[in-house]
């Protein structure tokens, strides 16, 4: 098998390794983070318009982990700083990091829909 | 072996099922702390556990907390699934009772060497609970017959009799002697008693129901107590449990032998002020009382404590049997 795409903000050479090279269990990864998402980023885009800083320690805390898990690090990185701007509930800051993360998203999501493996 | 993940995230849910599956592992999956404290407490449940800490309605460390205050049969190893390094968050995670953590994303051959870790110490669990088990039996059974040894089945009449006592509920007493030990050990050799012995043992077992006790009381005597057993059955119930010796031969590496026993019974649910001791000595009389009958029979205690009391060998039972 041979791996023709492997996006930036996506490290799948990372993400394969650490599924044993199983091209299968990426594809079932990748829709099941696609059918997820949407439900993970609504509580947090309501946490941030509403001002909770709590929620959106808890929203990003649950994104990061599966960002993680994906070897999406930029994404990953960014809901690790929505993490952190709740948890010292800096309000100040979030709208923008919040901003950022929604279109990092958006290009791992089409990333995502990119790959594809070969035999 | 069984393993059980709980984590909310779909996604990390996934990895590690199809993870340890091709480690060989049955996996049970759950997204939620409490269903997973539900599958840990039950008895058959798996014993190892890798549990997310960020969990809705309880977290990883409250898993842990919930299932060391509920389990008492059976460790469970837990690891701790976390993206939080910190070493405050890995102090409170393993002082919640989880045996280890791991960072997540986490890595699968780190994982599997962990998990090896965690049934290491479940297996060398089972051996200890086994060893304690072992010497538990040894320090209550006979090791002839594995009945209850003469300490345990006293204690347990005592107690039977404080609950008959109690609950105003008859309870019978046997104490039964094998006829002519003496005479099987001398002719035919001490391994062919203590097989007559097991064969007894094994009988005896089988003739009563589960909540009933039997136990060695001595060389060649064993106690029996019939929990509510009323004063109708029991002259029955004691005459059934003669006959499991007498009715059969008893076969042994020297051939088959005929076996009998007396009995002297005890049958009451209004035990007065006596003591277990006085108990003990008027069920023994009675059985003497068999014995000197003509042996193979049942004879029954005096309902007047007193007079048995002063015949440490009475002549007279009350009623025998046959």
């Amino acid at each position: 098998m041979k791996t023709i795409a492997t996006p930036s903000v996506l490290n799948i050479k990372e993400l394969l390794s650490r599924v044993g090279d199983d091209h299968e269990l990426v594809i079932e990864l990748f829709s099941i983070f696609k059918f997820e998402f949407p439900a993970y980023l609504q509580p947090l885009t309501d946490a941030v318009a509403n001002e909770l800083p709590r929620q959106v320690e808890l929203e990003s805390h649950a994104l990061k982990g599966m960002l993680l898990n994906l070897a999406a690090a930029r994404a990953a990185a960014l809901a690790a700083d929505l993490e952190n701007l709740g948890r010292a509930q800096k309000i100040p800051g979030m709208r923008e990091v919040l901003t950022e993360f929604q279109s990092e998203a958006q290009i791992l999501l089409l990333q995502m829909e990119s790959v594809e493996f070969q035999t | 072996m069984k393993i059980l993940i709980a984590d909310d995230d779909a996604i990390s849910r996934r990895l590690l099922v199809k993870t340890l599956q091709v480690a060989g592992y049955e996996v049970l999956a759950v997204p939620n702390g409490l269903v997973a404290v539900e599958h840990l407490c039950k008895q058959d449940g798996p014993r190892l556990a890798l549990l997310d800490w960020e969990m809705p309605e309880l977290d990883g460390p409250a898993v842990c907390r919930e299932v060391r205050k509920k389990k008492d049969q059976g460790y469970v190893y837990m690891i701790l699934l976390t993206s939080k390094g910190l070493k405050t968050d890995i102090v409170t995670g393993l002082g919640s009772g989880a045996d280890d953590y791991l960072i997540k994303p986490f890595d699968s051959e780190e994982l599997k060497a962990r998990l090896r870790t965690g049934q290491r110490i479940l297996h060398l669990e089972g051996r200890l609970v086994e060893a304690r088990e072992n010497m538990r039996f040894k320090a209550t059974h006979d090791s002839l017959t594995s009945l209850f040894n003469r300490g345990v089945i006293v204690d347990l009449l005592g107690r039977e009799i404080s609950r008959s006592r109690r609950e105003r509920v008859p309870t019978a007493i046997l104490l039964c002697d094998v006829d002519h030990f003496k005479n099987i050990n001398d002719t035919r050799g001490h391994l062919i008693g203590d097989e007559v012995l097991q064969e007894a043992a094994r009988r005896l077992l089988l003739s009563v129901r589960s909540y009933d006790y039997v136990g060695r009381y001595g060389g060649e005597e064993f106690l029996i107590i019939l929990n509510n057993c009323d004063p109708v059955s029991a002259p029955r119930r004691a005459e059934e449990i003669r006959k499991t010796l007498s009715d059969t031969l008893v076969q042994t590496s020297a051939g088959p032998l005929s076996v009998t026993m007396s009995m002297g019974v005890h049958q009451t649910q209004n035990w007065g002020v006596q003591t277990v001791e006085e108990l003990l000595q008027q069920v023994d009389a009675a059985m003497y009382a068999a014995k000197a009958a003509g042996r193979n029979r049942i004879s029954f205690t005096k309902p007047n404590t007193s007079e048995v009391a002063e015949h440490k060998q009475p002549a007279e039972p009350a009623q025998s049997l046959p």
